[in-house]
């Protein structure tokens, strides 16, 4: 008994430092922020003015272009975690067999994770006006003279494309780690039992790569849904307003418009959202994965 | 046992280390404060266009006041919301940027009146004008710089099409696109990747359209007005818009400020719409050859009322709690009144001066401007009665017509909604 209680209180001991700056980085300012989300205040002035609920009233009633960004951060989410992760799975399937520049590839793949999202941008942005407008005129391929951050569809998949892009490298990272761990023998028995390599690769792989699946569609999900810079970077969410995400539209309400007290209701009720989302994918993936 | 007891301590020095850390933080930027004896400045401002003039301006101020420390920092990169940030953390910087007219309001409280101070006798009324609060009282702010909006040309390129004058009227303008056309030169580019070109645009058209500017936008703000009951906005303005978006670039909503810059400066295209005295220096940076007129905009059928616009659209703020207030005031009165800080503006900063000044400018903008608003008098400074956070709206509802995705009708009234949504609540 003496033993257990030392352990648990040296666990205690052990989280005290990381528990008083994540206290201090991300459960104060929510507190704060819920607080601020009953009060009307311009982010500048010194006494915010205390108005109950009514934020969130003006935010159920008609805050159409939340609702917009919403829908937008949706459609983003839903395109980005199906690229990412069947490229990525895909690339890995690629990237672990035997090919001498394996390493370098995943390398390379890997490379734009580690720049800076604002960077990434901030290049892509570069090769959709200036690049694609040389290639144009090198090429004459009609796709290049579209104007892919100037008109509202386009600019939605070149923000997912970059996205995509960007992050790629990580997920296969993952889906490689995990494409390892896979045993040999039990595609060997598969093998022999006369599967061909499609087969072997549905139904053999993939299942034994559902923690995998599971870790990466969960990361991609809460990645997409917080996307930001990327599109501050690209597109500032033009045009004329299309590609605002849903953080982008809070930052919008709190810091453009002055209007705090609306933009961190708004982040209470998106905060809200996506933590019912991620619960829920969480369950249905864990429920289907299986064990050897 | 040893072991944990080694674990135990280090996690106490971990904790320790960490709390102490942050407690010496603090007690240093205390220490910086009051410590400094009331001669420490603290300048936190955006428009880092002009850093190096301003520290040339600072290096000046140390022959002046030796004991006189300026701290300069700046930053264009949301600059209003770093200084928030700074505004709610204690860390109030003495001397912060806003801009004039509506912000003015907005940022009062932490805002010194200087209404008494001597130097208010060099700054220009047009300036005074920009930088008073909702009432049209006092004096809270002051401008590194005044402004000029209008239209800059290529003289050359007019030239090369047999354009002999700056078109003053809507016919002109129409004609003179069409000549360059025909001499095969791209006649605009626009920068409507920009929100804030079409704020800067639009202050033209409504300003030819009302008597009082103020009290037309005090008017949307109240919904009681419509863009529709004037055509110079109504239709003028919109025109205008279509005809950039048809005659100038391939690609107008990815026309950015640099685009804009490289296409006017290489020569690409005769017209720079939505811009004014700022982009002069970096155009001739690519072409320093390069003949720039400037002009207003053709805004009606009316020669007189294509007027170039000029006023200070930026302000200054003086921090009203500031601990060394004297030292702050001493030094801004020594750079509105001293010979130096008044020929600073035009011999270091090359900007239109803010002050009562004789000093000729080398910048085709300032000397043409001038030249016009003494002939037809200036355009009301429109941009100033709205907030940026307005104009964001704007300049987004007005991409989504170039774009083509709203009509024009569709647009009128999301900009009428945004104005009573954002900037109506804000007057309380």
């Amino acid at each position: 008994m003496g033993r257990n209680k030392k352990e648990s209180f040296e666990n205690v001991l052990f989280t005290i430092p990381s528990i008083i700056m994540v206290t201090i980085t991300i459960y104060i300012p929510f507190i704060m922020s819920g607080f601020y989300s009953l009060t009307e205040w311009n982010g500048i002035s010194k006494e915010p003015r205390f108005i109950g609920l009514e934020n969130f009233k003006t935010l159920f009633s008609g805050s159409s272009e939340f609702v917009k960004s919403l829908i937008f951060t949706g459609k983003y989410t839903v395109l980005f975690m199906i690229f990412s992760n069947v490229l990525a799975i895909a690339v890995a399937v690629a990237l672990v067999q035997k090919i001498k520049t394996a390493n370098i590839m995943r390398g390379m793949f890997f490379i734009p994770y580690i720049m800076s999202m604002t960077i990434v941008g901030f290049i892509w942005k570069f090769i959709f006006s200036q690049g694609f407008a040389t290639l144009f005129e090198k090429t004459g391929m009609e796709f290049l003279n579209w104007s892919w951050l100037g008109e509202r569809n386009l600019a939605f998949f070149a923000v997912v494309f970059v996205g995509v892009w960007q992050s790629l490298g990580f997920y296969i990272v993952l889906y490689i780690a995990g494409l390892q761990a896979v045993p040999k023998d039990v595609l060997e028995a598969a093998t022999v039992d006369g599967a061909t390599s499609w087969k072997r690769f549905f139904r053999v792989t993939l299942p034994l790569l559902g923690p995998s699946i599971t870790t990466c569609v969960f990361m991609s999900l809460t990645n997409a849904v917080k996307v930001f810079d990327i599109i501050l970077a690209l597109t500032k969410g033009g045009p004329g307003g299309s590609t605002y995400s849903a953080t982008l539209d809070i930052y919008r309400e709190a810091f453009q418009n002055n209007n705090y007290g609306l933009g961190s209701a708004k982040s209470l009720v998106f905060f809200v959202i996506v933590l019912v989302i991620t619960q829920v994918v969480l369950k249905v993936m864990n429920s289907r994965e299986v064990d050897l | 046992m040893k072991k944990k007891l080694v674990s135990v301590l280090l996690c106490v020095a971990m904790v320790a280390t960490m709390l102490v850390g942050c407690g010496g933080k603090s007690d240093d930027s205390d220490k910086e404060a009051s410590g400094g004896g009331g001669n420490e400045i603290y300048m936190f401002i955006s428009q880092p266009e002009y850093a190096d003039a301003i520290n040339e301006l600072i290096d000046e101020y140390k022959n002046v006041e030796p004991d006189v420390t300026i701290n300069y920092e700046t930053t264009q990169n949301d600059y209003p919301t770093l200084l928030k940030a700074k505004l709610n953390s204690g860390d109030a910087p003495d001397i912060f940027s806003s801009t004039a007219g509506k912000e003015i309001e907005v940022y009062k409280e932490y805002s010194l009146d200087l209404s008494d101070q001597p130097l208010m006798e060099t700054m220009l009324p047009a300036v005074q004008d920009t930088m008073k609060d909702a009432n049209g009282e006092g004096t809270y702010g002051i401008a590194i710089k005044g402004n000029f909006f209008g239209l800059l040309y290529n003289k050359d390129l007019f030239e090369q099409a047999g354009i002999d004058k700056a078109p003053e009227t809507v016919e002109e303008l129409t004609n003179a696109v069409k000549k360059l056309k025909d001499a095969g030169i791209t006649p605009f580019t626009g920068g409507f990747a920009e929100w804030w070109v079409f704020k800067h645009l639009f202050q033209h058209y409504a300003g030819a359209a009302v008597e009082d500017y103020q009290s037309f936008v005090a008017a949307m703000e109240s919904g009681e007005d419509s863009l529709n009951n004037y055509p110079l906005m109504k239709d003028n303005f919109f025109d205008f818009v279509d005809l950039v978006k048809e005659n100038g670039d391939a690609k107008p909503l990815e026309a950015d400020l640099s685009a804009e810059v490289a296409a006017f400066g290489s020569g690409k295209a005769a017209i720079m719409a939505g811009q004014g005295a700022w982009v002069e220096a970096d155009v001739l940076k690519i072409n320093p050859d390069l003949k720039i007129g400037f002009t207003g905009y053709p805004v009606s059928d009316d020669p007189e009322d294509a007027k170039v616009i000029t006023g200070a659209d930026q302000a200054l703020r003086i921090n009203k709690d500031s601990k060394n207030k004297d030292a702050v005031l001493d030094f801004i009165n020594w750079w509105y009144t001293s010979d130096y800080g008044i020929s600073w503006f035009t011999d270091v900063a090359g900007v239109v001066p803010p002050v009562e000044t004789t000093a000729e400018s080398d910048f085709e903008v300032i000397k043409q401007g001038n030249e016009l608003v003494a002939e037809k008098g200036s355009g009301a400074l429109g941009v100033i009665y709205s907030t940026d956070s307005f104009h964001t709206a704007f300049g987004e509802a007005m991409q989504a017509y170039v774009e083509g995705s709203a009509s024009k009708e569709d647009t009128i009234s999301t900009i009428e909604t945004k104005w009573v949504e954002i900037d109506g609540s804000t007057t309380e």
